[in-house]
């Protein structure tokens, strides 16, 4: 019993990193340029096909790794354009609707453009360790999960350092917390702007490859990260960066444990009951601290 | 407000030639499409009520849809009794659901309004699927009966050819129509359109934003309701599929492309863009694939970049160029 319960929270925790890591992109846009993006799980959705592509070519864990890589650039370079072309035009409106209906096409577009490129069969994204598991007393997992917890931890580690030490994250940050006065203190907005959305779009891709590795990579896979990603960022309070990765985990962890003790049909349901929850209680988030209005 | 006797003239006409309509074009595979365009005329009318009068950015509107086919369906299957009642049962039942929705909604707007009604539809698409004794699942309800016939004195009507539910469906419309227009035409309208723009401004002037808001989320939930029960008894099935994201998002595609926050662009939008895809349907063949929701999503990013007014705006630009007809003559009734 107890092991069973040790086993579903490590399973939570592996998949509540991938969410966190998702989230992450998620709500450093949303902090930095507060846009809310509803194609964020589309970046996923590409970064797990760049994966798919890349392990046909080059198959075993150099591959595995490699395809990590290659997701991230190419994601992120698929988020400057998409910034450029479709949000960047969209700054100075300042209206939350057209912001996040601009994301919803663009969520369609990708989806459905993948589609015709890729078709409609769902792919998988082969196991560099061929099934390997590994074992600690009662409890198991494969080496490949185990791989994408670490990975997304040491992701979120890096994005940590960068954001906390290098003087673009703290240029980002402290966009993030006032624009105008960082505007004044002679940061380029344009540029953080850019590098935000890349970067955040990035880390999509990367955890788009990690979603892929352990469910199935498919054109229509983007819509189940983005609403996590949401339920994650809107738990930990938007724009909120360590609100998002205990959020992540958080979620993971709850999905797991109420599916398996709960409903297991019901286990998509489980976040967003909690968001509800959440919006009526508390709605600046789990981890804000509190502010005077 | 008094309407203009001319305006009052063209939207007569247009009525008429609505009326008509199924006595010109017979084809059935015309008039199927021409129904469909009318769900989802009322679909964006009801979206629009809140979206476009109130600022409130409902991504939940499947729900309400589904809801309402789930209702009209099983109480004809399961009680037996008229699909009329049916009718009624799935728009009250939704309208009751769009109040309950509403309460949450009070407090939230933007990203979060928008995630927790996403929530609603989806927690409500999972029961559809996993409440197999009630809904069959993912098979969803087949075989949900016609619209019941009417017996007037010796005369009776019958509902079973695509002409019958064309007029159904365009009395819905119609009705959904005027309701809204009624509204937003009132002082009420008015009231709303100014917790949109400033909601403290609103309630500093004594507006109830609170009743005002429920109040527009319980309406447009039941005219969403009657659109599925609609939907249920004509298409003869009902899968969770009416409860998916898809539904909403094809709802507000329309509603942009067609003009936000004005009573002809939903209609506009909707009708432009079935019609549309079906005939884009049919260059599937020659293309060999489907490009119908690409251009949904090219569409929706363009229309908001380039033409936020949406279609009604194009038209509006294009007579204002011409001078022919002043600005504030409102394109209302003519359009279907």
């Amino acid at each position: 019993m107890e092991s069973l319960f040790l086993q579903q929270t490590l399973n939570g925790l592996i998949i509540g990193s991938i969410y966190s890591l998702i989230a992450i992109g998620l709500t450093m846009i949303f902090g930095v340029m507060k846009i809310s993006n509803f194609a964020h799980g589309d970046y996923a959705m590409v970064g797990a096909y760049t994966a798919v592509f890349l392990m046909a070519w080059i198959p075993g864990w150099m591959g595995w790794v490699g395809s990590v890589i290659a997701a991230a650039a190419v994601v992120g370079i698929l988020g400057i354009v998409t910034e450029r072309l479709v949000f960047r035009p969209l700054l100075n409106r300042w209206t939350d609707i057209d912001m996040i209906m601009v994301s919803i096409g663009l969520f369609i577009l990708l989806e459905n453009l993948a589609q015709l490129f890729f078709g409609a069969t769902p792919r998988m994204i082969s196991d560099p360790f061929r099934s390997a598991t590994v074992s600690l007393g009662d409890i198991s997992t494969s080496m490949l999960r185990l791989l994408c917890l670490v990975f997304s931890c040491l992701a979120i580690g890096v994005l940590q350092v960068f954001l906390n030490r290098s003087k673009l994250g703290i240029a980002i940050r402290a966009t993030s917390q006032n624009r105008y006065a960082a505007q004044l203190m002679g940061i380029d907005i344009s540029l953080i702007y850019i590098i935000t959305f890349s970067v955040g779009a990035a880390l999509a891709g990367v955890g788009g490859v990690l979603y892929g590795t352990i469910f199935a990579v498919h054109p229509l896979m983007g819509a189940m990260p983005t609403l996590k990603a949401f339920v994650v960022t809107i738990l930990g309070g938007m724009g909120n960066l360590r609100g998002a990765i205990f959020g992540g985990f958080i979620l993971g962890v709850a999905e797991s444990l109420g599916g398996n003790y709960l409903a297991m049909e019901y286990q998509h349901a489980i976040g967003f009951c909690i968001i509800i929850l959440v919006l009526l209680l508390r709605p600046s988030g789990l981890f804000s601290k509190r502010e005077s209005a | 407000m008094r309407t203009p006797l001319k305006q009052r003239l063209a939207a007569g006409a247009g009525i008429l030639v609505l009326l008509l309509l199924p006595q010109l074009v017979q084809e059935r595979y015309f008039l199927h499409i021409a129904v469909m365009a009318g769900i989802y005329t009322i679909l964006t009318l009801s979206w629009n009520l809140l979206a476009g009068y109130t600022g409130q950015l409902n991504l939940g509107h499947a729900a309400f849809f589904g809801i309402g086919a789930y209702t009209s369906a099983l109480v004809a299957i399961k009680l037996g009794i008229s699909a009329w009642f049916g009718l009624l049962a799935g728009g009250l039942l939704a309208a009751f659901s769009g109040f309950l929705l509403g309460f949450p909604a009070l407090r939230l707007s933007g990203p979060y309004l928008a995630i927790t009604t996403i929530g609603f539809a989806e927690i409500l698409r999972l029961v559809a699927i996993n409440w197999v004794d009630l809904t069959r699942g993912s098979l969803g309800l087949s075989g949900v009966p016609l619209l019941s016939p009417i017996s007037l004195g010796t005369w009776t009507i019958k509902f079973y050819y695509e002409r019958d539910y064309y007029y159904v469906v365009l009395a819905a419309v119609l009705m959904t129509f005027f309701c809204i227009r009624c509204l937003t035409h009132s002082e009420f309208g008015v009231s709303l359109q100014a917790l949109r723009d400033d909601e403290p401004g609103a309630q500093s002037i004594g507006i109830n934003t609170s009743r005002y808001k429920l109040t527009v989320f319980t309406l447009s939930a039941f005219f969403a309701g009657i659109a599925g029960a609609l939907f249920a008894h004509f298409a003869r099935l009902v899968s969770p599929d009416t409860l998916s994201l898809h539904v909403t998002f094809d709802t507000l595609t329309m509603t942009m492309i067609g003009g936000l926050g004005t009573i002809a662009g939903p209609i506009l939008g909707a009708v432009a863009l079935t019609f549309l895809s079906e005939w884009l349907r049919a260059l599937e063949d020659f293309f060999k694939m489907d490009v119908r929701l690409v251009l949904y999503g090219l569409l929706l990013i363009l229309t908001i970049l380039f033409m936020r007014e949406g279609l009604v705006g194009l038209v509006r630009g294009i007579t204002e160029r011409f001078g022919s007809l002043p600005r504030s003559r409102n394109l209302g009734g003519d359009h279907d």
